[in-house]
């Protein structure tokens, strides 16, 4: 049979191979075969994302101190939501997480769209420059932090020796030293290392809208500032709406940018949420609260993505 | 001459995208390019007083230095290991999925495909702790087997969602066809559309290598020794606890890109189309 089949299936390359795997084929034919091909994805979800997300929830509700173990694993109630209600940490971490996303976002975005329409002219040598222009979205954070890290550096920083030289500054500055300053040079590495994912996106749409839009607004005669406003951004808001959302996500949750350029300092003036949570469980062992932290930077973000998708609906119809 | 007016105007337009696009470029790439700029140099032009963009003497030795005097050959094994072993199992178990969603009706389905979005907005940091405390209990902890799990929390779902868009990019009459000659529905999935949306498998494949490749906040906190570390946790070390100098840095990180950008340029065509097919559907 063993025999048989394979020499069949070397000579005829039709249905007799099937014959070598009689138990999936027929299984394939079954009514729940969609169901088989889905059940190795969800048993594998399950057990690495639901199970351990409602664990952390649960967590979240009970003292757990790596470092501490003699205080035990017991069950401590809202301890940790009303401990971090009075930290000041936590507040300021949060407002930090605002600024943090709102001044990344509204780069990565304006940055974005200018490359994407500007792209979008299909002029000699556009198509490589797409290319290149993606890369910074595709470079690990930790070599695109140490990058940046060696051209701000204040000693012997490129950026700040082409700005004195171009006489924007008078002396070098240590831009990740001064607190006034750490975040906004953090959010020129973010919009650097995230703006390629909105010109790509935007440069997606902007080619799907047909030209006989334009045309036909060219003919009411609205000129290229009117057409750009009533075509094209109302065809983009699709991709927009969407792309921000998952941007956002990204941005809340992953504390990677920071923690390896100033690791939340100085002081704390660039210590975001996600930032504070990691540093909780990483450096204080303190599972228990760093959970706690976890949950609520979640609730925020499930919040802002139901209110934010419901307003950009809202303002469709 | 109105019309001389307005070509005049368009040329001078052009020109002006033209030097603005220019000017993006260089804004994206320039980073990469200082870094290696840096690498090549040797350290008594790195600490200088005056600035030198160009290296005045081209010196391997930054290179040498970290691929012999550090164990970045072993960050760079582990990190291919678990980037292997992360997109095995991403690419059997979510070509199967992707499939499913592709191309059957069922029970459930548009709930499915919500629930791998949601799974986007999970906090690394809500997973990341309690998935410690789990694999620690099953011996998984500091495993580049249980990173590589760890890895297909967040990689899973973006498998699934870009090669469900090249699975649907396949016509169905194909498959009926090989089903009308006798192929089962496996046969007809395996043998008529796979070999179809092969580019798409890779490129969806490679993007899922260069997210694992660069992954850094899981690593941190999963791996504890150079047996599992990969090379973005053992390169952030190294800067914080041995003040790695900077051409051997410049140099361990354009080691590191060079496999990103090496794929990235192989597969970019099909990789565009695949993350942006979402994006012009609406």
């Amino acid at each position: 049979m063993d025999a048989t089949g394979g020499l069949a299936g070397k000579a005829v390359t039709g249905p007799s191979r099937r014959r070598r795997l009689p138990g999936l084929g027929d299984l394939s034919e079954t009514r729940f075969w969609a169901y088989w091909l889905l059940v190795p994805s969800l048993v594998l979800i399950l057990a690495v994302v639901l199970y351990p997300t409602l664990w952390g929830i649960g967590l979240s509700f009970r003292e757990m101190r790596l470092n501490r173990l003699d205080l035990g694993t017991g069950f401590v109630g809202l301890k940790h939501y009303y401990a971090m209600a009075d930290d000041p940490v936590f507040w300021l971490s949060l407002r930090n997480t605002v600024v943090w996303t709102v001044g990344a976002v509204v780069g990565e975005l304006g940055l974005g769209l200018a490359a994407a329409l500007l792209l979008n002219k299909d002029l000699p040598g556009f198509r490589a420059a797409s290319v290149l222009l993606l890369l910074p979205w595709f470079l690990p954070n930790v070599v695109a932090g140490h990058m940046w890290a060696l051209m701000l550096d204040p000693r012997l920083g490129v950026i700040n020796d082409m700005l004195v030289k171009v006489g924007i500054l008078s002396q070098y500055k240590a831009w990740f030293a001064d607190p006034d300053l750490a975040l906004a040079a953090a959010l020129v590495v973010e919009i650097w290392h995230g703006f390629p994912f909105f010109a790509l996106l935007l440069l997606a749409g902007l080619k799907a809208i047909p030209s006989d839009y334009y045309e036909a607004a060219a003919i009411d005669g609205a000129g290229p500032v009117k057409q750009f406003w009533y075509v094209t951004l109302p065809q983009l808001k699709a991709i927009i709406v969407a792309s921000v959302v998952l941007r956002v996500i990204s941005l809340v949750n992953s504390p990677d940018i920071i923690l390896i350029l100033t690791g939340g300092g100085p002081g704390r003036s660039t210590l975001v949420l996600s930032l504070h949570a990691f540093l909780k469980v990483n450096k204080e062992f303190n599972f228990g609260s760093g959970s706690a932290v976890a949950v609520v930077l979640f609730l925020l973000l499930m919040a802002f993505s139901y209110l934010y998708v419901r307003l950009s609906n809202v303002m469709r119809d | 001459m109105p019309m001389a007016g307005t070509q005049r105007s368009r040329k001078i337009g052009d020109a002006l995208a033209m030097v603005a696009v220019a000017v993006l470029v260089i804004f994206a790439v320039f980073p990469i390019v200082w870094a290696f700029l840096i690498s090549l140099k040797p350290e008594e032009d790195i600490v200088t007083a005056t600035l030198t963009y160009i290296p005045r003497r081209v010196t391997f030795e930054n290179y040498v230095a970290i691929w012999t005097r550090s164990n970045f050959p072993t960050l760079i094994l582990n990190s291919s290991v678990v980037t292997l072993i992360t997109v095995a199992i991403c690419t059997v178990i979510g070509t199967l999925a992707s499939y499913a969603v592709a191309r059957y009706r069922f029970l459930g389905r548009r709930e499915l495909m919500m629930f791998y979005l949601v799974i986007r907005m999970f906090p690394a940091v809500m997973i990341i702790i309690p998935l410690f405390i789990l694999m620690r209990g099953l011996g998984l902890l500091d495993s580049r087997f249980g990173l590589a799990l760890a890895y297909t929390t967040f990689l899973l779902p973006v498998f699934i969602w870009m090669m469900k868009g090249f699975f649907e990019s396949v016509p169905n009459d194909l498959e009926d066809a090989a089903r009308i000659d006798g192929a089962s529905r496996l046969g007809a999935m395996v043998r008529v559309v796979l070999p179809l949306v092969l580019g798409g498998l890779v490129a969806t494949a490679v993007f899922i290598a260069i997210g694992a490749w660069n992954e850094f906040l899981f690593a941190l906190m999963l791996t504890t020794s150079t047996g599992s570390r990969t090379w973005p946790v053992g390169l952030q070390l190294m800067v914080g606890e041995f003040q790695l100098p900077w051409g051997s840095l410049a140099a361990g990180g354009i080691i590191s890109i060079v496999p990103v950008m090496v794929l990235f340029a192989l597969v970019q065509r099909a990789l565009v189309r695949g993350l942006t097919a979402g994006a012009v559907k609406g």
